[in-house]
């Protein structure tokens, strides 16, 4: 499903502020698979994420994600790639705080200009899922930091991605809203969903549903 | 058409509700400003067009010493007698200075029965008896004459100062709107008599004559063999004229033109400054799109509607305003700007001169260098690396 391939990533490449926040990186995820990425901040591990989303392109290697090889895409096909397959929870949520929810939601679905009532239908599903359907209208100002990270799940399921990537999901969240968000990851490895989660949250590492954590240090894998 | 793109633009712009709203204020202005300055200019060019089409075509004047003086009526005879010559209209008229206003009136002097050299004059004419008002001393003047008396404190009557320095008290007997008014509306109209009085004239003289010609092709012709009748004469044709109306309206076109750049220039600062300066927040946000897997194309889209919102309803407002302010409340302020360069300000209509032309260059002027200001900084941003959202 993703392989990486030789990655390195060099930030602000031959400037006096260089920076090599990955180096040779080699990793496959298979699909379905649920991996944790573990490792101190600066690790690289947003890095990594950010090259499987195609967000960036790697500095030197190769990313193949679901057959195709979108470290060599042009942006425009990055971003359908994005559209069609990727689900990225951010961790700061990326949500846009004058809209409503059901506007942020269906962001990633208005340049394919979907079908209304299929669309408020599959918005309905993912509101009662995360149980924020009274929040529907409301602006995400509004909301708490639980409910705000449940709008950006909604967003990132809303096109029914193969993959999920979730970046410190749990960093701003209490123990309980914590637990609740590990409720929502094993429904989606039940859906036979990838699943990439970077984190440095202990909650994440003895969880049964877990296939893999992998460690990161210094822009390198240390063990898998 | 996406509605779902349509929506989110249009929502976008209530979200930024007092940027919005600031840029539609300027953009209305300019509009409104830029039409209104066309519009003006097109209704004295009509103005113009219906003056120059009223001038006499030849007009013979005395002169003395190489000075304009009084013409003996006599001529009329002789030159009624040339090839060509429709009619000969004999015209009674002069500038009287009032001192205390410090403006120039022009006397023209009426005889019912005579023809009218203008047009225009026939219908004031028509019903006024000229042997009632000889009788009673009396005038019709232009809106803009009464104006001036009465703010210097004549209410009905002037006094004119004749040449051996008597006085002559004359009464207002109506007022009268000036329909074509290049020339202004500082005229008073009066019976001959009363003219010849003021001025001190013989009764056989009159200030000039002006001819109808039959064939317009032959003027220049009749203006010569005229030149050669009367060697004393001066004969003035119509494309004279036309040169030195066509020069005071060159002169206000191009008052109107420094106006309209400097307007143009200024707004557009204002704007282009509004527009290109995207605010941190818009940057998260084209970021955050292209996250969510917006194309380059999709954010600018989204721009475009925004900025074609914007700029349409600014430019459809500016234009009905400016449609208003001209034709309905006769243009306050710039009117006085433009067509009062003498100090009897004419009061007269703007005639309506709508130039569909003007409008369509106005509107492919402004919008799209709007839309461009809006659309080039934001593909900028919408070009730089996606994961920038991530930092
Ligand atoms: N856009 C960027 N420009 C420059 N340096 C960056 C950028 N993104 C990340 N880095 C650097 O790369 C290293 C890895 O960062 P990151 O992947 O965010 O680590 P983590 O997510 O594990 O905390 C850090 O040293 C960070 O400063
Ligand atoms: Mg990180």
């Amino acid at each position: 499903m993703i392989e990486c391939k030789n990655i390195t990533k060099v930030f602000n490449q031959n400037k006096r502020n260089e920076q090599t926040a990955l180096k040779n990186i080699n990793l496959e995820i298979k699909s379905g698979e649920l991996v944790v990425l573990k490792g101190a901040s600066g690790s690289g591990k947003s890095t990594l994420l950010s090259l499987i989303a195609a967000l960036s392109k790697p500095t030197i290697g190769e990313m193949v994600v679901d057959d195709k090889r979108v470290s060599k895409m042009p942006d425009n096909f990055t971003a359908m790639f994005r559209r069609q397959n990727i689900g990225f929870i951010f961790q700061k949520y990326n949500l846009i705080s004058t809209l409503s929810s059901y506007e942020n939601i269906i962001l990633p679905t208005i340049p394919s200009n979907p079908d209304e009532i299929e669309l408020d239908k599959r918005v309905d599903e993912l509101l009662k899922m995360f149980d924020i359907t009274s929040k529907k209208e409301s602006h995400i100002k509004n909301l708490s930091g639980g409910e705000q990270q449940r709008v950006a799940i909604a967003r990132a399921l809303i096109n029914n991605p193969k993959i999920i990537i979730a970046d410190e999901p749990t960093a701003n969240l209490d123990e309980k809203l914590s637990l609740e968000f590990i409720d929502i990851i094993k429904e989606l490895k039940q859906q036979k969903r990838t699943i990439i989660i970077a984190t440095h949250d202990p909650l994440f590492f003895n969880l049964d549903f877990v296939d893999r954590v992998i460690e990161m240090k210094d822009g390198q894998i240390l063990c898998s | 058409m996406n509605h779902f793109l349509i929506g989110f633009a249009i929502s976008s712009l209530f979200r930024r509700g007092a940027k919005s709203f600031f840029t539609i204020f300027i953009f209305t202005s300019l509009i409104f400003l830029l039409s209104s300055i066309l519009f003006i200019s097109n209704s004295i060019k009509e103005e113009l067009f219906i003056t120059l089409k009223s001038l006499p075509q030849i007009t013979v004047q005395k002169l003395q010493a190489g000075r304009h003086t009084n013409i003996e009526i006599s001529k009329i005879d002789k030159l009624l007698k040339l090839n060509g010559v429709q009619s000969a209209i004999p015209r009674i008229w002069g500038y009287y200075y009032f001192e205390k206003a410090g403006v120039n009136f022009s006397i023209v002097g009426i005889d019912s029965f005579d023809k009218q050299y203008k047009k225009s004059f026939e219908a004031i004419v028509k019903d006024v008896d000229f042997d009632e008002l000889y009788k009673n001393n009396s005038m019709i003047v232009g809106e803009g004459v009464d104006k001036v008396l009465r703010e210097n404190y004549y209410q009905g009557v002037f006094n004119f100062i004749k040449p051996d320095g008597e006085l002559k008290k004359i009464k207002i007997a109506s007022t009268f709107k000036s329909a074509t008014a290049l020339e202004s509306n500082d005229i008073i109209l009066m019976p001959k008599d009363l003219v010849l009085e003021i001025f001190g004239m013989n009764k056989n003289e009159v200030t000039d004559i002006v001819l109808e010609i039959a064939n317009p092709e032959e003027i220049p012709t009749i203006a010569k063999k005229i030149k050669n009748l009367f060697p004393d004469s001066k004969v003035i044709t119509n494309s004279d004229l036309r040169v030195s109306y066509q020069n005071i309206f060159d002169y206000k076109s191009g008052m109107f033109l420094a106006l309209f750049i400097i307007s143009a220039f200024t707004f557009f600062m204002i704007v282009y400054d509004k527009a290109s300066g995207l605010s941190s927040e818009e940057k998260r946000e084209i970021g955050i799109l292209k996250a969510l897997g917006w194309k380059i194309d999709d954010v600018l889209k989204a721009k475009f509607y925004e900025a074609f919102v914007v700029s349409f309803i600014s430019f459809l407002v500016g234009v009905m305003l400016a449609l208003f302010f001209v034709y309905t409340l006769q243009a306050p302020l710039l009117k006085d700007i433009f067509i009062g360069y003498s100090r009897l300000k004419p009061v007269f209509d703007l005639p309506f001169a709508f130039d569909f032309q003007t409008l369509f260059l106005l509107f492919f002027l402004t919008i799209p260098i709007y839309i461009a200001a809006i659309i080039i900084p934001s593909w900028r941003v919408a070009s730089m690396n996606a994961d920038e959202v991530m930092r």
